[in-house]
């Protein structure tokens, strides 16, 4: 009873806000940097299809070049994405929020394994996978921030769903 | 001001003092309103801005405060040092929970 009268007043006359801080309080955090990272994996995992398809000699230098290319970039968007979700989770998260997203734990976990796998191996399925759950994550960490969000189709090479905040 | 209403924004004081929950704190001049070791005080930390915190140990005869937050990486005295008397802008004497 006595929040929603302080809150009435306040809405009135706008209190102070006192900051109980963690971390630096940078107050800057954004899940779209794994969402790049995830796609990049899934284009990553395309091209590498395509360029087997498309080589027959595939002991050429200009080959071997390519493809290790390709992998190495894999490789760095899936360990971006999991830095990415990490500091978010890590750093942003706190007990309140893994009290009211009980799944969260779990699916920073998931995303972790995703990630893992999607450097592992050239498995479209997998890196798909990954995005997806790095989709859902984007949704918690907006819905905390209060801002409403949308799906749509992702501008680029590849066009998978992605996850954007209306702002 | 003697008295000042607050809001609490951040969870570095959870489960104690939750983020949307509010505070009264008292600014009256010293002794009557003495701190004391599991206080929470409201204070002035430049670059931070104002910030809340549960007194820890009072230094100096009270001149200054080392004060904490209840998660591993809370920003309190352990990054800024002690919380001096001057920066002190109050001292909670109402907690109105957030439901």
């Amino acid at each position: 009873m006595f929040h929603k009268l302080t809150q009435k007043i306040d809405n009135h006359l706008h209190f102070d806000h006192v900051d109980a801080h963690c971390d630096i309080p940078c107050g800057i955090y954004d899940p779209h940097q794994a969402i790049i990272g995830a796609l990049t994996v899934i284009r990553m995992v395309d091209l590498i299809d395509d360029f087997v398809k498309t080589h027959d000699k595939v002991e050429t230098a200009e080959f071997i070049n390519s493809m290790s290319r390709y992998v190495a970039v894999k490789e760095e968007h899936a360990e971006l994405t999991k830095h990415e979700i990490r500091v978010i989770w890590g750093d942003f998260m706190k007990t309140p929020h893994t009290e009211e997203y009980p799944q969260l734990n779990e699916l920073v976990h998931k995303i972790m394994q995703l990630g893992s796998k999607a450097r592992q191996s050239v498995d479209r399925e997998t890196s798909v996978a990954l995005l997806q759950a790095v989709n859902e994550f984007a949704e918690i960490f907006w819905q905390i921030k209060g801002i409403k969000t949308k799906r749509v189709k992702a501008p680029y090479s590849v066009s998978e769903e992605i996850v954007v905040p209306e702002l | 001001m003697l008295l000042k209403f607050y809001k609490i924004r951040g969870h570095s004081l959870h489960p104690d003092f939750k983020d949307g929950d509010y505070v009264l704190a008292a600014g009256f001049p010293l002794p009557i309103n003495k701190i004391r070791v599991g206080d929470v005080i409201v204070f002035h930390q430049p670059g931070l801005g104002t910030l809340i915190k549960r007194v820890q140990t009072v230094l100096n005869g009270g001149s200054a405060f080392d004060v904490r937050g209840t998660q591993i990486n809370s920003t309190d005295s352990r990054d800024y040092g002690p919380v001096t008397r001057e920066a002190i802008k109050g001292k909670v004497i109402w907690h109105i929970h957030k439901p």
